[in-house]
């Protein structure tokens, strides 16, 4: 009884909190306290929705940005997860590369983005590479960790059982790196998105980091407000799907609170 | 019958080779208990990776029926210290990893592991992950996954320290009647001598780093005790508990002597 009363309590605040930004945008806005330059009214980004979907601009921006993220986001993590579990079973090739990857992890992706421009073009390609390139590293750095500080005994317990290398990297090393790889992927789905805008933003023919930025150069406020709104719902989506993959990934860490 | 003769056992250090073990011999036949004792950090646990396959001895060699110990193997099976269960399988799924390792086919293994799960008081916990077992549940699951291979040596490395007394006594009881049954060999490293002479026929004493037999002490009245909980009330224990007391006290106090 409670509880649920308490959630009826959240809800409704939340949905208090929604209400007096969109009235008190709406409001701001018809009467003057806020300026259009600045600020736009729900309506005025609601004809603005309206304008780019009869355009036919809108849909495919949004499927571009969401395209790039997605498969940004899945080919780093599967690169990162590759070699965050591999290269820790070669011990000398891991002390080879370790400063490089650290060293190539640190470079801001604002800098690294131009360069990705200049070797794959302004179109997809370049904000795929992007989103790869900062996405590995949000998986590999966790998993790479997670494999170094193996619990050691339980190699131990399962070689006097009989397991073979590959065996012990199929039935320890890798499920030991499960929570690492969620964690990896929590944060790389954001960064997926950042990659992805950040191409959009240096050079780009579309995508919504380019409808925002073109939205921004003629002074097009509402649109540029649109455009902010279809990234913060995306990447709520987004957000949502991954922890959803929480109990398929670390699935013995939620069997028993059912 | 497990047989460690003039084991020897050196690893390279950061100020040259560190010597833990030296000539360390002894046997432990069929059916027979011994119990490893000695001063902590002395290489107790080192003797059991030896004899379980993980290491390899620097000098001598630990022979099983008198074939020399090369790796690990089916017929020696190992209890750690540490909870070694996988947190991401069931219970069940536990203790029929042994064969699962070893290529058994699937409903097999699940048959036998579900009769040792039954056997080992683990019944209605088949579906539950280690996480949500107690310290007690966690070892019987750990010995449980251990039998499936029906070992002829079980080497116990401090595995019921961290215990509470009773849950301790009572599957101290029940390791030692399972070895009884199967006619195994089994050798427990330990730091309580109290748990020695309930458990073993025999107690070896490693003296301090490098380590090499400093005594043995044969047992001969645990084996007559109905239960491991009994031993500590027989009339013989205190004298034995004293000796092996004293001789501990003395490395204790030459290990204080030397720093």
């Amino acid at each position: 009884m409670k509880p649920s009363r308490h959630l009826i309590i959240v809800i409704a605040g939340r949905l208090l909190v929604l209400a007096v930004v969109l009235i008190g945008a709406e409001l701001g806005v018809r009467f003057g306290l806020l300026s259009p330059l600045f600020f736009s009214s729900p309506t005025q980004i609601a004809t603005a929705f309206q304008e780019q979907l009869d355009q036919g601009t809108l849909l495919p921006n949004i499927g571009i940005t969401v395209f790039e993220t997605l498969l940004g986001l899945v080919t780093g993590s599967l690169a990162g997860v590759a070699v965050g579990l591999l290269l820790p079973q070669m011990q000398i090739l891991s002390r080879v590369f370790e400063p490089f990857l650290m060293v190539l992890n640190g470079i801001p992706v604002i800098v690294i983005a131009p360069l990705f421009i200049l070797w794959l073009g302004l179109g997809l390609p370049s904000k795929i590479g992007i989103s790869i390139y900062i996405v590995f590293f949000a998986m590999f750095i966790p998993v790479y960790t997670a494999s170094l500080r193996l619990d050691r005994t339980l190699v131990d317990a399962l070689r006097v059982l009989g397991a073979s290398r590959w065996q012990i990297f199929r039935n320890v090393i890798v499920p030991s790196a499960m929570p690492s790889v969620f964690t990896g992927l929590k944060i790389g789905s954001g960064l997926a998105l950042i990659g992805a805008v950040i191409g959009e933003f240096v050079a780009s023919r579309a995508g919504l980091g380019h409808m925002i930025l073109y939205a921004s150069g003629t002074l097009d406020t509402p649109t540029l407000y649109l455009g902010i709104i279809a990234l913060a719902l995306f990447a709520a989506v987004l957000s949502f799907a991954i922890d959803a993959l929480g109990p398929v990934l670390v699935h013995w860490r939620f069997a028993d609170e059912k | 019958m497990l047989e460690f003769r003039d084991v020897s056992f050196s690893f390279a250090g950061r100020r040259g080779d560190v010597d833990v073990l030296r000539d360390v011999s002894f046997t432990c036949g069929e059916d027979e208990i011994v119990a490893v004792i000695g001063p902590s950090g002395c290489g107790k646990s080192t003797l059991l990776s030896l004899a379980s396959g993980l290491r390899t001895p620097s000098r001598g060699e630990v022979l099983l029926d008198g074939k020399r110990v090369t790796g690990p193997s089916p017929l020696i099976g190992m209890l750690f210290q540490q909870n070694t269960l996988l947190p991401w399988r069931s219970v069940a799924e536990n203790v029929e990893l042994g064969l699962e390792l070893r290529g058994q086919p699937k409903a097999n293994r699940r048959a036998a592991a579900l009769a040792l799960i039954r056997q080992y008081g683990l019944a209605g916990f088949e579906r539950k992950y280690p996480h949500a077992l107690s310290g007690g549940m966690q070892k019987r699951t750990a010995l449980a996954q251990t039998l499936a291979l029906n070992p002829e040596v079980l080497l116990l490395d401090e595995p019921f320290a961290a215990l509470d007394a009773q849950t301790r006594v009572v599957i101290e009881n029940d390791v030692v009647k399972i070895c009884r049954a199967g006619r195994r060999s089994m050798v427990i490293v330990t730091h309580d001598i109290a748990e020695a002479i309930s458990m073993a026929d025999r107690v070896v004493m490693l003296s301090r780093r490098p380590a090499m037999v400093k005594e043995v002490f044969e047992i001969p009245f645990s084996r007559r005790a109905a239960s491991v909980a009994d031993v500590p009330a027989m009339p013989e224990f205190t004298p034995y508990f004293k000796r092996i007391w004293d001789a501990l006290d003395i490395s204790i106090t030459g290990m204080g002597a030397a720093a």
